[in-house]
């Protein structure tokens, strides 16, 4: 079991998201964008970060890269369905400003718990194979 | 006869032919001078003899005052000026018509040139409008791709949740699994949706021409039927810069396509040769750089196209095969990977005689 930071503004995907990580025995708290998540972090410290790109007021990649500045240990899951630009480009973009693993939408749920798992749990080595 | 002729806009013309068929003596230049010269010295040698007919009369007396010499001489020079004048004046008519002829030529080869240029830039515009308006369309369905997989992803996560909480052995398990099924069809289609938007990275190589058409073509013998001839031909192999898996995928479509289009008899014919920069049909891509470009001809034997499907084919979802049997991406795709690879394609086709997909790629050339 971890604490997840879900940062998501599509309520449909976050709640699905919720429901999910909660099935999977996981405490999850919610933020609708990269302020509200900023906001929590100065009080909490999740385990994980999973982390839409694309959102309003502060986006995932200005959130990813203020918080790997602030909280270097926090994994982050960068998640995105694209937008303004290639969804691949801006998960490249992730991982090369500290998101552990990004997953482009619609994820494979399945690989995507396996992935927290392997954050808590594993070695780096199995993270790069996912 | 009349000396002028209604043209095509409906003005008189004058009958230039006509007058330019003027005798020879016309045109000689001092013909009114030799004119005058003569018929002065003619008129003056008259009034002479008319004084030496006098004198032979012995008629001395006020032979001076008589007026038959000099109205002879003043008659005869007006004659022969009169005579000058009017030579002149044809002489005038034809040097004008000489004139006009040389500018209603010019003016005639001024006009065909404007049409010339008239068409030529209406030709740019079309490609240009044609290019925008398929790259507003890219924008487009990129933009609504990828909202649609945000909407997708929470179909799918709700419905493999919701699938958990049923028996699985139950008439709702089953269809959920349908939803999923069709979820997945739906990812199927983003994603080609978004090959068509270029919103996706490829990696580009160098690539052999020749090899890459020929295990296309391996490829498609599996499946294209044996009453269906595909005649390859290229004499020198050429290089382009290009992604394998795309070049791939556009020759399969086209090739099917043309396959498609002669509902199971015929024959394709694929050419491949090398169009040299300056090339004057390079003219008619706005985008053509100056540097050589591989050709690749594909023209089948099939029903052809009419203008207006000429017009649209490259647009996204835009089919003329049956519903399930086309989704109208293909064309788009094989359009845009061309861009990507910064090459122009161009389409002719004859109804009932066939069609001709000409592609353009910028040939490699290693530095």
């Amino acid at each position: 079991m971890a604490k997840i930071l879900l940062v998501e503004d599509d309520n449909l995907v976050r709640d699905m998201l919720t429901q999910v990580l909660q099935r999977a025995n996981h405490h999850v708290v919610c933020a609708t964008n990269g302020d509200e998540a900023t906001e929590y972090l100065k009080k909490e410290q999740p385990d994980i970060m999973v982390t839409d790109i694309i959102m309003p007021k502060k986006s995932g990649i200005t959130l990813i890269s203020e918080v790997k500045n602030r909280h270097p240990n926090l994994e982050i899951i960068a998640i995105s369905g694209g937008g303004r630009l290639d969804p691949t480009g801006y998960l490249d973009l992730s991982e090369s400003l500290g998101a552990s693993v990004s997953f482009e939408k619609p994820i494979d749920n399945t690989a995507l718990l396996m992935a927290i798992d392997l954050l808590l749990h594993g070695n780096s080595e199995q993270i790069s194979k996912i | 006869m009349s000396n002028s002729t209604v043209n095509d806009d409906g003005v008189n013309e004058p009958n230039l032919g006509q007058i330019l068929n003027t005798p020879k003596w016309v045109r000689i230049t001092w013909l009114p001078y030799l004119v005058v010269v003569l018929g002065f010295m003619v008129s003056l040698s008259a009034c002479y003899i008319l004084y030496l007919d006098i004198w032979a009369n012995f008629e001395f007396i006020n032979d001076l005052q008589k007026p038959l010499p000099w109205l002879t001489l003043v008659f005869g020079t007006g004659i022969s000026f009169m005579m000058a004048a009017l030579i002149h004046s044809l002489q005038l008519t034809r040097i004008q018509s000489v004139h006009l002829i040389k500018v209603n030529e010019e003016l005639k080869s001024a006009n065909a040139e404007g049409t010339r240029i008239m068409e030529s830039k209406q030709k740019l515009e079309y490609a240009l409008m044609q290019g925008q308006k398929l790259q507003a369309m890219g924008t487009l369905a990129g933009g609504i791709a990828h909202d649609f997989n945000n909407i997708l992803y929470a179909i799918i996560g709700y419905t493999e949740m919701a699938r958990e909480d049923v028996d699985k052995n139950s008439q709702l398990f089953q269809n959920l699994g349908k939803v999923l099924e069709a979820c997945h069809r739906g990812q199927e289609l983003v994603s080609r949706i978004l090959t068509f938007s270029r919103r996706q990275h490829h990696q580009l190589d160098t690539l052999r021409l020749k090899p890459t058409i020929e295990a296309v073509l391996e490829l498609l013998a599996q499946t294209v039927p044996a009453s269906v001839i595909i005649n390859f031909n290229m004499q020198e192999d050429m290089a382009i810069y290009g992604n394998k898996t795309l070049m791939h995928q556009i020759l399969v479509n086209l090739i099917n396509n043309s396959v498609d289009a002669m509902d199971g008899e015929g024959t394709v014919h694929i050419t491949a040769s090398r169009l040299r920069a300056g090339d004057p049909y390079l003219n008619q891509f706005p985008e053509a750089n100056a540097q050589n470009y591989c050709k690749i001809e594909i023209s089948d034997t099939g029903h052809g196209m009419d203008k207006a499907t000429i017009e649209r084919i490259f647009e996204p979802f835009f089919t003329t095969k049956e519903v399930s049997k086309g989704t109208g991406l293909g064309l788009s795709i094989v359009h845009s990977i061309i861009k990507e690879h910064k090459g122009e394609i161009a389409v002719t086709s004859q109804l009932g005689k066939g069609t001709t997909f000409t592609i353009l790629l910028p040939e490699y050339v290693q530095q």
